[in-house]
């Protein structure tokens, strides 16, 4: 049979479509979450002062070379299944959608640290008592799933311009926050500044503040043309770093560090010490305001990456099950409640900052395993790509040696203390992939068995037999072939 | 290779199984949509008009600007409308691909799943 892949219609014109402005804004709205702020911390945890800048500068012409990877692979495989496609291609099946269950745990961890953040934000400003903040989460999280299971969806512009508020409005209290610091700034280049290997960690860091950015790829479908996509790749980048430079340049200057590294909320702090109650109020609004991109989006890619997967029988059937507004309400309510779990002991044990560190880890990864899909799939993928990576096949390498090195970086980090390395990311990130890997040895065939007693005991095949002809050879068989049961 | 008679008859019967659902009708009610389909194999294009969750007709050549372009080989179409695969395992599998929102072809999946559960 012809791959369907071939002949797509790039084409098509759609009456509804995205263009590079709505792209671009989904990719960085998809990037800069509330945790970002705790990211640009962590990088000055490493980085002291305005060396901060050169290390996000370095994190995102790393990413670049990321945008150049995915787009790549997005043209290859422009669909919201693209990842599953390209590491299945590569890697295979098994191994792909354990990777690609361990991916989707980041979405659970960026939902539920918003949350959290997000909720510590509200009481700390409302002057609330600590435990209150857990009231925030669940009223936030309880919104978010009300509002997905209801089929509520930010229209395109919205996000859009909640994305452009949010990085535009970082920005200008930043540079007010710059203004009081005059041209002093503190430790310009000093990357080596807190020990060899944390110049590295804070390059590592950097990146975390681009991570998800790359998600925009899901959306390729609805693209008006492939280089939409590609544009996004590399223009989201771009705005996230001059917003996060100028952040951390500001923070690095007004608040001391050692009121950062204990705080869930540094950008009110900012917010504070640059504008006053005002400065305060500015920071809560635009840290509520992420948590729309946030929540629409993190809800939307991870309920429907649950409803392909149970449908496609590599999760229980029940979790495709959808209500009148056809959301699938089980996959929806799971995800809330996981949320809120993973929040809860983020609430107990203070631990933010390692989430930070466990998704910038996770991402690390991802992007040493896009980069190793490229040098396979140039040699097995010979079709023509719409987006070619200039040099690609010694770039590539070069990433999964660099990714591979941040991955580490990272998975040993401790970002509470710069000099003291710890294996608590690392950990969690062995127990996902020790959990998803388990799961789809042991529990998918069990799935697949089910599914395949379920097709052969089910009713016979409904598409009426072709009459017989002599250069057709005989009539399709009158129950459903074994390629339409799960593999 | 499946011929237009042969699509024509397998999108009768998924009309009929569409419009005669409650619960899907219930489902797709704010569900407007035009789509295109392209047989990749034989190069055979159809349309489908859909009016708040019914199949209004879905004739042969594209017709209108569509909202949502699904191609796959003519087979694979055949079979989907007579409900005999699972359009997701054939979607992951690149062999059908699709050009609109995640929200309409995830629409156009619970059709399947609706009238179909066992497939």
């Amino acid at each position: 049979m012809a791959d369907a892949a071939t002949a797509h219609p790039v084409g098509m014109a759609l009456r509804r479509s995205i263009g590079t402005a709505t792209a671009t804004a989904t990719s960085a709205g998809l990037a800069f979450a509330a945790i970002d702020y705790l990211g640009v911390v962590s990088v000055l945890a490493y980085a002291p002062a305005a060396t901060a800048i050169p290390a996000i500068f370095i994190g995102g012409v790393i990413v670049l070379l990321v945008s150049g990877i995915f787009s790549e692979l997005n043209g290859l495989y422009p669909s919201a299944a693209g990842i599953r496609l390209y590491l299945g291609r590569t890697v295979g099946d098994r191994t792909a959608l354990a990777v690609t269950f361990t991916y989707m745990t980041t979405v659970v961890l960026v939902i539920a640290a918003d949350a959290f953040l997000i909720g510590a934000a509200v009481r700390h400003v409302l002057r609330e008592p600590a435990v209150l903040a857990y009231v925030w989460i669940a009223v936030l999280l309880g919104l978010a799933t009300g509002a997905n299971l209801r089929g509520v969806r930010l229209a395109g512009w919205v996000q859009t311009v909640v994305t452009y508020t949010v990085l535009g409005g970082t920005a200008v209290l930043s540079v007010v926050a710059i203004f009081h610091v005059g041209g002093a700034f503190r430790h310009p280049f000093d990357l080596f500044g807190k020990g060899g290997f944390s110049s590295i960690q804070a390059v590592a860091f950097a990146l975390f503040l681009y991570a998800a950015f790359e998600w925009v790829t899901t959306t390729a479908e609805e693209a008006r043309t492939p280089p939409v996509i590609t544009r996004a790749l590399f223009i989201a980048p771009v705005l996230i770093w001059l917003a996060s430079s100028l952040f951390a340049l500001g923070l690095a200057h007004l608040v001391p560090f050692s009121h950062l590294h204990g705080s869930a909320y540094p950008q009110l702090l900012l917010g504070q010490a640059a504008l006053g109650t005002v400065g305060e109020l500015w920071m809560l609004a635009l840290t509520v305001l992420t948590a729309l991109n946030t929540f629409n989006g993190g809800f939307l890619v991870a309920s429907r990456f649950i409803y392909a997967a149970a449908r496609e029988g590599n999760l229980p059937r029940p979790f495709a099950r959808l209500n009148l507004q056809a959301v699938p309400w089980l996959a929806v309510t799971s995800l809330a409640l996981v949320s809120a779990a993973v929040a809860a002991v983020v609430f107990a044990t203070g631990q933010w900052l390692l989430l930070v560190a466990v998704g910038a880890t996770i991402e690390a990864g991802i992007y040493a395993l896009g980069s190793l899909c490229v040098v396979v799939l140039r040699r097995r993928e010979t079709r023509e790509r719409p987006f070619r990576l200039i040099a690609g096949k010694p770039l590539a390498v070069f990433g999964i040696v660099l990714f591979s090195v941040l991955f580490i970086a990272t998975g040993f980090s401790d970002p509470k203390n710069a000099h003291h390395l710890s294996v608590a990311p690392i950990s969690v990130i062995v127990v996902l992939a020790s959990l998803s890997t388990a799961y789809v040895l042991i529990v998918v065939p069990r799935l697949r068995a089910a599914a395949a007693a379920r097709a052969a005991t089910a009713r016979p095949r409904r598409r009426p037999p072709r009459p017989a002809t002599e250069a057709e050879g005989p009539p399709p068989p009158s129950i459903r072939p074994p390629s339409d049961v799960p593999r | 290779m499946a011929e237009w008679g042969e699509l024509a008859d397998a999108l009768a019967d998924y009309t009929v199984n569409c419009n005669g659902n409650e619960r899907l009708r219930k489902m797709q009610r704010d569900w407007s949509r035009t789509l295109h389909f392209i047989c990749s194999d034989t190069g055979t294009t159809f349309s489908m008009m859909v009016e708040r969750g019914e199949i209004q007709s879905a004739p042969e050549g594209h017709v209108g600007t569509p909202d949502i372009v699904v191609t796959a080989a003519s087979e694979t179409f055949c079979d989907m409308f007579w409900g005999d695969l699972n359009p997701v395992q054939k979607y992951l599998r690149g062999e059908i691909t699709v050009k609109g929102s995640q929200e309409d072809v995830m629409r156009l999946d619970a059709i399947s799943f609706v009238i179909w559960p066992d497939a």
